[in-house]
């Protein structure tokens, strides 16, 4: 970071991106200007379609195929900019190299980590197969892969997303780039995992002393590994430069939004004395996999074992990386799944019950999921997306009252009433959990499951849903089981935590117990891991 | 592995069996025997008829007479075609339609293929509209209309292929019935090879592929064209066992012997024993053909295993 | 050896050769309805495996180019004077494929097979009029008992149990070919393999492939095989008409047996003299239900055979191919005169329409008194024409119509098995050329066939009375008297005759019209 010269190894200017669609041109990026200098880390920063990735997939030429770009991307004194894929795969995954988002998806199934990190060897390099799986092997022990000589013979599916992102830095770093262009590197990860991949970027830098365009909507990785930073919103840099003077002293307003935008603020626990809503004893959950002709059946045991209760009012936080039976946990507790142990729901035993009979109180305990969009059906429109629970739970309403039942909901989360003839594609991804949120509270539930209901979102919108979630729990005496992997939403939310891994509880105690106090190495490396200290210092200071 | 095939195979008996049971009964509900002609017979010669094939014995018998048969792979006499069993009938069939269908089916996979690469390469121009327009032709035009055209015009006019018969397989008499009978199934393949490779083509390791400057040849073909293949081979499953067991439309426009016509001829012959050999030997095809489609999954996808 | 025999001897060697080139094999393609169920001469039933068998086979008679009768096996025979015993001189030059002679115990030892019980020959009735015949047929007497005796081994008698005149007619039926004994004791019903099979006829039988072709070859030992032009002839199965039209017009068949009916224009036009249209020995008919409370009444009946506007039917749905059909037993019909034509067959349609609505008006019926009925019909693109120009001639006389279609199966099952039914399609074409062979039908004793039930002892009483009417003429009015009752009572509505299409090649020649519509392949010249 501090051995950088000045001279720009990549320089993108006036860069523009448009996409032709049915509905007309959408100009992703108009006209923005960035460069990083040799051996240095700059951060492209923005939320979701502020075109941060766009602009660098067109420096690519990887756009699309309705996509058209234009402006200069100057690498070596030539513009690499619309030339022939030909003359342009001289330098592409050669000289600058590129790892997404999506470490899941990212490689092709079909082949095996040594065949792939070996094609662009053979491709570019000019190695015989073998040469280039001796490369291979030596680029997979340069990421810390472990037991690298099993591991190239491995299939994709076979490795987690850490150990694949890993797989795509090596792939990367193959032909020895001068730029690697890493596009929201970290975050489909969980959180340990994402930083650890940072920390082995940031150290193969200083190693092999390439230069880095990170792209990311993550402030505490840009504060953690940045040398400079820009700022994008709707396809423009609103603000740039160096790191440390930006999160000081940021001049433009959406950059100071930006940096605001981590929910803040704490919830009150709930006295002692009130009635516990729900109690879960002894929950497990177990998956059975068919291995195979006559095989003795594989069973996974999800959630092993955990009680707890809840009181009216109160939020219970469950944390924990993926896999860690958080979301089983919260759809057993709902009778969505079969599981053993004893659910009691004001006083009434669930657990056992068939489908009929839960449908008595299927009314007061709703779940609120993740993809805002898929749990919309795309043919209703808002307004019958949000009352069909009402036909359902309310069948003595009126079409008039079910309407107006509606529109109340709507102005609950904010969203203006007039709306609810449009279809949810119309909408945004915070307008679109907004209406997820009216649709279950228009049937007035006691007990709402939300199961990671922020993740899709941007920072600035999570914000703003976690502050909707508050005041409306606050109005209608709501109890939450806020299931996230997010420790700076649960912090937010939350009254008491607790952290699950692989289907056990490894600690629980109030919000403030388990982040300023944690007891459990775990705990102690997912709160480390989300960075969350740093923030709470810069708070504190 | 072998044990999964086996374990297959084994699985089908069952499935074979109550397909051998509910035909056995159905074709017999059917009114008129085998030997009703116009003319009716004499009662007599009809009663001796009965007894020669069995038909006078209780029904349970004969299938239980059938089943016994069947197990030892024998599927009795024909009762149309008098002078042969259905084992001879299908000895000199079966080949034929294997051959026509394995033909029309590489045709198929090679010709559609090809085109719904193209097509997807091509994605919203000319070329692509123009292949699923042609690909649109192909599946709603039925082959009892595209075979006189294709006749009419490259036998009768131009006079460059014979209208009719199998000649012994000769590539000349081939060409027509092979192509017809692929035509529609070229659409199918082209549509479905589109589609899947345009998702493939936008699928995020194609994009890795890009970034990594590979050459065209290795992104398209290695890298896209291995997983789009994937849902083209689960339709040519059925696909291919429908066509290796004939088709009754094409074998009587082209006059082939396939065995294709011998279930529709038994079926208004009333030839109990050639509907049910038919019969079996579709079941046959679709669960080996099955059994094919998933060890070929296993093959080209390595998430799939059996063991 | 000196120059010029060895000059002699190459050029009778080229000249050999030459020869031989110049008469290359000639085959003919013949298009055929539809493949054999069986070349066992006593199990088969249908005309299709008729054409093949006559080619394979001779019997004692055989057929001309013009579908007449001539000698066959036999060269000569002679009837007693009371009609019941023939007595055949077999020809000395037939022989078998295998080179063994044809001789009378041969036809004693087939005659007796098709008759035996166990053989399971589906029209052993045709030769009933045979001495015990039917007692050997059911299993009552044996074969030993069958009125047939070889004299010696050219001479050949056969006892009947009545009269019948037209007995050598039945003996062209395929059922009366024989077959070589010592084949069928060898191989039982596998002598009819290729490999395995011996004939008496002018082809011998090289392959048979199912739904492919049935290939014969010429059989140098028939007695007549000089004469025979044809090397080998493939038998193509034929079912699509339409197929069939386009290999005929590529060349590919040399004839086809039929035609498609919706492309007669297109075949009058084009192919001129090679589309064949020719009368034939068939009629096509409604079936009437006598058991049905409407159709009871004879009024109504002639009343619904009168407004049939047959030519109509046969000109504009049938394309010309049938002739409009005023009597039961079709003209030109030997061993009888003109048939009993119905009277109202020279009237026009609107005097007949006129004279139908009185009579149903008569009867109880007509446009204010509407009834109903129903046609059935074999599923056929034409039959449904006709059944639906039926139906709108009998709306205006009040019938309300609806059709039912079945498979051929289940429609003749469904005849057979005498189910209720009003109005039914059929149509029959005769095995021999003798009106027995149509009137016969509606007997009262005949289950098979009778699908009317129609019951009239007098009837009856002239069907017996011809059976054993030997002087022929007085037969013919006898007959015609019962075919008189026939159109009066009508047990069917007789609507069209048939007439039989053929597609036949410009280089084919000795392919005759006729109206059995026979046409051995053994008169028949290619030209290339």
């Amino acid at each position: 970071m501090s051995t950088q010269s000045k001279t720009p190894v990549l320089a993108i200017t006036n860069l523009t991106v448009d996409f032709e669609t049915a509905t007309g041109t959408v100009n992703a990026v108009r006209g923005v200007d960035i460069h990083v200098n040799s051996g240095e880390t700059v951060a492209i920063v923005g939320e979701s379609g502020s075109g941060k990735s766009q602009a660098m997939m067109a420096a690519m030429g990887l756009l699309a195929s309705n996509g058209r770009a234009g402006g200069e991307v100057i690498y070596e004194d030539r513009n690499i900019l619309g030339l022939p894929v030909s003359k342009l795969n001289a330098v592409r995954g050669r000289k600058i190299t590129m790892i997404f988002q999506e470490p899941m998806t990212s490689l092709d199934p079909l082949y095996t980590i040594g065949r792939q990190l070996a094609e662009p060897l053979v491709v570019h390099g000019g190695l015989s197969w073998r040469a280039a799986r001796a490369r291979a092997l030596e680029l997979l022990k340069l990421v810390n892969i472990p037991e690298p000589e099993r591991k190239i013979k491995s299939y994709p599916y076979e490795m987690s997303g850490g150990q694949r992102q890993r797989v795509m830095i090596a792939m990367a770093l193959a032909n020895d780039p001068d730029v690697l262009i890493a596009d929201e590197p970290t975050t489909a990860l969980d959180v340990t995992t994402q930083a650890q991949i940072l920390d082995l970027l940031a150290d193969l830098q200083k190693r092999l002393g390439m230069s880095v365009i990170f792209i990311t909507h993550d402030l505490g990785i840009v504060r953690r590994i940045a040398d400079r930073v820009y700022v994008m919103k709707t396809g423009e840099v609103v603000e740039s430069g160096e790191t440390a003077a930006l999160f000081t002293s940021p001049e433009h307003p959406y950059t100071r939004m930006l940096l605001d935008a981590e929910p803040t603020g704490h919830k009150s626990p709930v006295p002692e004395s009130t009635p516990v809503l729900l109690e879960a004893q002894k929950i497990k959950v177990e998956f059975e996999f068919d291995t195979g002709f006559l095989q003795p059946k594989h069973i996974l045991r999800a959630v092993d074992d955990i009680s707890f209760s809840l009181r009216q009012g109160q939020t219970l936080g469950i944390v924990g990386e993926s896999g860690s039976g958080k979301s089983t946990l919260g759809r057993a507790v709902l009778n969505l799944l079969p599981a053993t142990g004893r659910v009691v729901f004001k006083g009434q035993q669930i657990s056992g019950r068939d489908r009929a009979a839960m449908r008595a109180v299927r009314k007061d305990m709703q779940l609120i999921f993740q993809d805002p969009f898929g749990s919309l059906s795309p043919r209703m429109t808002v307004g019958q997306v949000i009352s069909e629970g009402l036909m359902v739970h309310e069948p003595s309403l009126t079409a008039r009252d079910r309407d107006a039942r509606a529109c109340q909901a709507l102005e609950e989360v904010s969203l203006d009433p007039a709306m609810r003839n449009r279809y949810p594609h119309e909408f945004s991804g915070g307008q679109r959990q907004r209406i997820a949120i009216a649709r279950t509270m228009v049937l007035k539930p006691e007990l709402v499951v939300l199961d990671e209901p922020t993740s899709a979102l941007d920072r600035t919108i999570q914000k703003q849903v976690v502050e909707l979630l508050r005041d409306l729990q606050k109005a209608h005496g709501l109890t939450y089981l806020f299931i996230s992997h997010d420790l700076a939403v649960v912090r937010a939310i939350a009254d008491t935590v607790m952290v699950m891994q692989r289907g056990k509880v490894v600690e629980a105690g109030t919000v403030d117990a388990i982040f300023e106090a944690p007891k459990s190495d775990y705990t102690r490396e997912l709160i480390g891991a989300a960075m969350l200290t740093q923030r709470q210092m810069m708070e504190t200071a | 592995m072998l044990r999964y095939v086996l374990g297959r195979l084994l699985g089908a008996i069952p499935t074979v069996f109550l397909i051998v049971t509910i035909s056995f009964f159905l074709i017999r509900i059917a009114p008129g025997g085998p030997f009703d002609l116009e003319r009716p017979l004499e009662a007599k010669v009809m009663e001796n008829l009965n007894k020669i094939y069995h038909l006078n014995e209780p029904l349970w018998n004969q299938y239980l007479l059938y089943l016994k048969s069947v197990a030892q792979l024998d599927f009795g006499p024909s009762f149309y075609f008098r002078d042969f069993t259905i084992n001879e009938l299908f000895a000199q069939s079966l080949p034929i339609s294997i051959q026509l269908g394995l033909s029309a089916l590489c045709l198929a996979l090679v010709a559609g293929g090809t085109m719904g690469v193209f097509a997807a390469l091509r994605q919203n121009k000319s070329a692509d509209y123009a292949v699923m327009a042609a690909a649109t032709l192909g599946v709603t035009v039925p082959n009892f209309v595209v075979a006189p055209i294709l006749t009419l015009l490259l036998g009768v006019w131009l006079g460059w292929l014979p209208v009719g018969g199998w000649n012994g397989g000769k590539f000349v008499n081939i060409i027509l019935p092979v192509v017809t009978l692929a035509l529609p199934q070229i659409a199918v393949v082209a549509r479905l090879t589109r589609g899947s490779m345009i998702e493939a083509l936008r699928s995020n390791h194609v994009r890795t592929a890009r970034a990594y400057g590979l050459t065209g040849f290795m992104v398209v073909v290695v890298h896209a064209l291995r997983g789009a293949i994937l849902p083209v081979v689960s339709y040519l499953g059925p696909a291919a066992a429908a066509l290796l067991t004939g088709s009754v439309v094409i074998e009587t426009i082209f006059g082939i012997p396939g065995i294709g016509r011998y279930f529709v001829q038994g079926a208004l012959n009333r030839d109990y024993t050639l509907v049910m050999g038919t019969v079996v030997v579709v079941a046959c095809f679709v669960i080996l053909f099955n059994l094919i489609v998933d060890l070929l999954y296993a093959l080209l996808d390595p998430r799939v295993r059996y063991d | 050896m000196s120059k010029s025999i060895r000059v002699t001897a190459l050029a009778a060697v080229l000249m050999a050769a030459t020869t031989l080139t110049a008469a290359a094999e000639v085959v003919y393609h013949r298009g055929n309805t539809a493949d054999p169920e069986t070349l066992d001469q006593h199990k088969t039933s249908t005309t299709y495996e008729a054409h093949i068998l006559r080619d394979l086979y001779e019997g004692l008679v055989a057929y001309s180019a013009a579908g007449k009768i001539i000698p066959g096996v036999a060269s000569d025979w002679t009837v007693s004077d009371d009609g019941k015993v023939y007595t055949f001189t077999l020809r000395d030059d037939a022989k078998w494929s295998n080179g063994d002679p044809v001789v009378a115990g041969d036809f004693v030892y087939s005659l007796r097979r098709i008759m035996t019980p166990e053989t399971g020959a589906k029209y052993a009735n045709v030769l009933y009029p045979i001495l015990n015949a039917e007692a050997v047929n059911k299993g009552d007497m044996k074969p030993e008992d069958l009125g047939v005796k070889a004299l010696d081994d050219h001479t050949l008698e056969i006892s009947l149990a009545a009269p019948t005149p037209y007995f050598i007619d039945l003996l062209g039926h395929q059922t009366g070919l024989p077959v070589h004994p010592a084949s069928v004791e060898k191989f039982g019903s596998d002598f009819v393999k290729a490999e395995n099979i011996v004939t008496n006829g002018p082809f011998t039988l090289a392959e048979f492939v199912p739904n492919a072709h049935v290939k014969a070859d010429k059989n140098p030992h028939f007695h007549d095989a000089d004469k025979v032009t044809i090397d080998t002839i493939y038998f193509h199965p034929t079912e699509d008409r339409g197929a069939a039209l386009r290999r005929f017009q590529a060349g590919e068949l040399h004839t086809n047996n039929d035609a498609p009916t919706e492309q007669v224009a297109f075949m009058r036009e084009n192919l001129g003299e090679q589309f064949r249209v020719a009368p034939y020995l068939g009629t096509y008919y409604y079936a009437l239900n006598h058991e049905d409370e409407a159709l009871s009444n004879p009024d109504v009946r002639q009343a619904l055979s009168m407004s049939i506007d047959r030519e109509f039917l046969a000109d504009e749905i049938w394309g010309s191919t049938m002739v409009a059909g005023y009597s039961f037993v079709p003209p030109g019909i030997g061993n009888y005169g003109d048939p009993a034509f119905a009277d109202y067959k020279d009237m026009s349609q609107i005097d007949r329409e006129e004279k139908a609505l009185e009579l149903l008006e008569n009867a109880g019926y007509g446009p204010d008194n509407p009834f109903q009925l129903t046609i059935n019909y074999n599923t056929s693109e034409n039959h449904k024409n006709t059944a639906v120009a039926v139906a709108d001639m009998w709306k205006p006389l009040g019938v309300d119509v609806s059709l039912v279609n079945t498979d051929t199966k289940t429609h003749y099952a469904m005849l057979r098995d005498r189910q209720d039914f009003d109005v039914a399609r059929a149509g029959w074409i005769g095995d021999y050329s003798d009106p027995q062979n149509f009137l016969f039908m509606v007997e009262s004793d005949n289950d098979g066939f009778n699908y009317a039930r129609y019951n009239n002892p007098e009837y009856d009483a002239l069907m017996d009375e011809a059976a054993v009417t030997v002087d022929l003429e007085k037969r013919a009015d006898v007959l015609k008297k019962a075919e008189e009752l026939f159109m009066r009572d009508l047990p069917f509505i007789p609507m069209m005759y048939y007439g039989s299409m053929n597609l036949v090649s410009d280089k084919v020649a000795g392919f005759e019209d006729n109206l059995l519509n026979i046409h051995p392949s053994r008169w028949m010249t290619i030209s290339e």
